[in-house]
């Protein structure tokens, strides 16, 4: 039994009176790549914000390995270990890739500690690796803000890998990819998985199938099933979720 | 007690007036309009010359003055705040050089004195406006003394607020802007045209801010740079109130102007300033997006 | 390629002003000389203004208050130096003091009227040097402290500062006992260094500041280079995105804003060095909108362009208020310069000379974005 890289243990948040995630669970063992499904407003990105520390969690626990992360600050969350990718890319638009890696692989947090104008042997290996793995050697010189949709969304997965995170959460990466940089997105998020634990929402089932090792499925902020990919495939109370009208209430 | 009240009261539906245009160009686009002031000052000029040159007394410059004002409103958007949508840093900046511009238009005669010509009635000098004679004196009710003048100020807020609210609320116009406030792109894509809604709503404010202008110049003297201190008063209680909201204006004027009165009469001017910037940055702080605001995220 | 040429570039920039700042003695006479002394104090502010509003993305409306704090303290320690506060029986008292002292309070500056005590430790002023480096600092860390945990952003900064530097004026004029007011303070000593005293109108003295300010600009153009820079650049843009990779905005944020309000302290102190007064228009908003202005002429996101920009306007503006009527008229061409470099000119006169550098180099202009200069 590998180790758990994130643990979930009876997350909860409320907004105006309606559970958006209520009394969720779930285990994310190491080198895992979980993809969570779940209908629109099943609180598959609820889930994440709380995770991340975005949203704070009114009831339940995260821990990533051993810590407990609940509700900390997001950038303590990020150092602990944790990255998050946003539905919309967010990138660093006015500097260059050169210089969004650099930021992403600097190893020190402090503003102390980086009144200095070059890297460490340690972070220089690691932005190599990353240039490398997502392939972006050609483009470092350009504005990331000049940059395609589907060369932002590899950057941005670049900059989580820069970050060091053991456990990463994509939420909807090839959302608005053609077919071919969905494929070369699956690539790279199967080159990512012996170093880090991925969680990932995604609808598109072709995508799913490529990446996916275990499913797990939310409906109305709750747990719904969990399985592999032809497990979930063959649930019937996942096919009632989805297809239905959901009336678990 | 009730006179404090009463100058409360006068001194809020001044920044109200002030604060009305600017809050419903800011909320529907996006646009820190630094020249609102300077719009206001104008309106002034327009009750001064109209009284020097045409005869017409404070009371029938009002209509004139929300024309004039309106119309150079209109030409503001169209030559700069066009260019410039939802940038809004860009436009704090580029307005404030329109105050710095309008203001000089006024001080040097529209360039006139540069030929020796001077029109009576602008440059650099103070100037005034006199009262309507049924306005002027005071009204003695009891121990409370009314100043009519004053008294109109209230009653021309109020109605002015309600024509922005019929405006905004019960207007085929009010429901496009409306729709511009909360998601610009989305009113686009239904077909509305931001941009023709976008300069109506900057020509109306505008013309509010000349109305302004006319009413403050029967209260106070009337010079190129009244306008400066205007529009900081103003885009406090626009922001206080928070951006977009009709009634978090309205309230947020009343407020800071009871706020003023009270602390002016129990200590002084200096004191009252004090004390409604300090209340300014303590909500903001509190409450960034203003104390009313339907955005809530 | 494209890099090692704007590197060089930015060399040859850098070069060329500082040469100038330091020969312009050789040319200028004594007048001219302490007027470009004080225009370099303004392309200090226009660093000051472009680190927090180019690299930070926060625009400070009130930078004026820290330059206020910088220049009034420093000026309250002048004063004591100026034989105009030593009193017929030797004490050290302010001459406003003295004038606006109830009858028969005590002629000493402990208690010659409410918090004249203040004043004390200014007779020393190496105190007075200590407070106008400290104080804005000090000010701006706490400001920034408050506003940058709280997470408030874009406009809203804008408008608090605004408040701020309002607020501050009116209690500063407020307490004419001990500011003398509206009218500021004027018949102020000269600064002196081991025994040296700095004649405003001497070339010693616009060396001290030509040296300041050229130190001042080469230690910011490091401080944005450090990674910590490029972190900083990086909250301007996206703060969410550097919050989750790890690192505390608010602290980046909370550091630089500090920093430009000790450069624009530091910019208030050799003011009144060269100028001999501190007043209150200091801290009125349309200076503080100035510097913004300076800043967005010569190029908000490069250090050197703000500094030249603040520099060259009040040069033609000195210039043109030879004649009253010339400078009126300047002052609308000044708001026509505005609204066109906003809507024209966006990265200023910088991008103005990249643009052009890069065309004669036959080399498209490929950023959106001014490089870091």
């Amino acid at each position: 039994m590998t180790e758990a890289a994130l643990t979930i243990d009876g997350l909860g948040v409320s907004f105006a009176g309606f559970k958006a995630v209520d009394t969720f669970s779930m285990v994310v063992p190491q080198g895992d790549v979980r993809v969570l499904l779940g209908a629109n407003g099943a609180g598959k990105t609820t889930l994440m914000d709380l995770i991340c520390g975005k949203t704070r969690a009114s009831e339940g626990k995260v821990f990533l390995f051993d810590q407990d992360i609940t509700n900390l600050q997001e950038y303590r969350i990020a150092r602990a270990g944790l990255a998050r990718k946003f539905q919309i890319p967010s990138v660093f638009r006015e500097l260059t890739v050169r210089e969004n890696l650099t930021i992403a692989c600097t190893a020190m947090h402090g503003v102390m500690g980086n009144m200095r104008l070059t890297s460490t042997a340690q972070e220089q290996d690691r932005f190599d690796q990353v240039v490398e793995t997502v392939g972006v050697g050609a483009s470092l010189d350009r504005i990331a803000g000049a940059l395609s949709h589907g060369e932002t969304q590899w950057l941005e997965l670049g900059l989580l890998m820069g970050q060091g995170a053991r456990v990463i959460l994509l939420d909807e990466p090839t959302a608005g990819m053609t077919h071919a940089e969905t494929m070369k997105t699956a690539a790279l998020i199967r080159r990512m998985q012996g170093t880090h634990t991925l969680l990932v929402v995604e609808h598109d089932m072709a995508f799913v199938r490529e990446i996916a090792t275990r499913i797990t499925v939310m409906h109305l902020g709750r747990f719904l099933a969990e399985g592999t990919v032809a497990q979930i495939e063959q649930n019937q109370q996942v096919r009632d979720a989805y297809l239905g009208n959901g009336g678990i209430r | 007690m009730a006179d404090i009240l009463f100058i409360g009261l006068s001194l809020g539906s001044i920044l109200l007036l002030i604060a009305l245009g600017l809050s419903i160009i800011y909320g529907t686009m996006g646009v820190i309009n630094m020249a609102h002031g300077e719009l206001a000052m104008i309106g002034a000029y327009t009750a001064v010359l109209a009284g020097k040159y045409l005869g017409i007394g404070l009371i029938g410059s009002i209509p004139l003055g929300f024309l004039v004002a309106a119309v150079l409103g209109l030409v503001i958007e169209r030559l700069v705040i066009r260019r410039l949508y939802r940038r809004i840093m860009d436009t704090l900046l580029a307005t404030w050089g329109i105050a710095i511009l309008l203001q000089q238009a006024i001080r040097l005669q529209f360039g006139l004195s540069f030929f020796g010509i001077n029109i009576d009635g602008l440059g650099p000098g103070l100037q005034s406006v006199s009262v309507p004679a049924f306005l002027r004196d005071p009204v003695r009710l009891g121990d409370f003394v009314l100043q009519p003048y004053r008294s109109f100020i209230i009653v021309m807020t109020l109605i002015l607020t309600g024509v922005t609210w019929l405006l905004l609320y019960r207007s085929a116009w009010g429901i496009q802007i409306r729709a511009i406030m909360r998601n610009p792109e989305m009113a686009a894509a239904c077909g509305i045209d931001v941009r023709r809604v976008g300069a109506l709503i900057f020509a109306f404010g505008s013309g509010l801010a000349g109305v302004a202008g006319v009413l403050l110049a029967g209260l106070k003297t009337v010079s190129p740079d009244m306008g400066a201190s205007l529009v900081v008063d103003g885009f406090l209680v626009v922001v206080v109130g928070g951006v977009g909201s009709l009634v978090g204006t309205l309230i947020s004027a009343g407020l800071l102007g009871q706020i003023s009165g009270i602390f002016a009469s129990v200590f002084n001017d200096i004191a009252a300033r004090a004390v409604v910037l300090a209340v300014v940055i303590a909500v903001i702080m509190w409450r960034p997006s203003g104390l009313f605001n339907f955005k809530g995220r | 390629m494209m890099r090692s040429n704007d590197r060089r570039l930015e060399i040859l920039a850098y070069g060329s002003f500082i040469i100038a700042v330091l020969v312009i003695p050789l040319l200028a006479d004594v007048f001219w000389l302490n007027r470009i002394a004080k225009y370099l104090v303004f392309g200090m502010l226009g660093v000051a203004v472009a680190l927090s509003w180019g690299y930070a993305g926060v625009l400070n409306l009130g930078q004026g208050l820290f330059f206020g704090m910088g220049a009034y303290m420093m000026a309250m320690s002048l004063k004591l130096q100026s034989p105009a506060s030593v009193q017929p029986d030797g004490a050290l008292l302010p001459d406003f003091m003295v004038w606006n002292a109830a009858p028969g309070a005590s002629q000493h500056l402990c208690c010659i009227s409410p918090g004249s005590w203040l004043w004390i430790p200014f007779q020393s002023q190496g105190f007075g040097i200590a407070m106008a480096l400290m104080l804005p600092m000090l000010c701006s860390f706490l400001l920034g402290s408050s506003i940058f945990r709280l997470r408030i952003s874009g406009v809203f900064v804008s408008i608090i500062t605004l408040a701020l530097v309002l607020l501050a004026r009116l209690l500063l004029i407020d307490a004419q006992p001990l500011t003398n007011g509206f009218n500021g303070l004027t018949d102020l000593g000269w600064l002196t260094i081991g025994g040296y005293e700095f004649d405003p109108y001497a070339v010693a003295t616009y060396y001290l500041v030509a040296v300041a300010v050229i130190v001042v600009l080469l230690a910011t153009r490091f401080l944005v280079a450090t990674r910590a820079g490029l972190i900083l650049q990086a909250t301007r843009d996206d703060a969410n995105r550097a919050r989750y990779l790890g690192f505390n905005v608010a602290a980046y944020q909370v550091f630089f804003f500090s920093v430009s309000g000790l450069i624009a302290g530091m910019a208030g102190m050799l003011y009144v060095i060269a100028s001999e007064f501190a007043s209150p228009t200091f801290l009125d908003l349309s200076f503080s909108i100035s510097m913004v202005i300076w800043a967005a002429v010569g190029g908000r996101n490069s250090l050197l362009g703000a500094c030249i920009g603040a520099i060259l306007i009040n040069v033609i503006e000195a210039t043109a208020s030879e004649s009253p009527m010339l400078s009126e008229a300047w002052k609308a061409i000044i708001g026509l310069i505005f609204i066109l470099v906003v809507l024209y000119l966006p990265r200023g006169l910088t991008g103005l000379a990249r643009d052009i550098a890069a065309r004669l180099g036959e080399r498209p202009a490929t950023s959106p974005k001014e490089q870091t200069q």
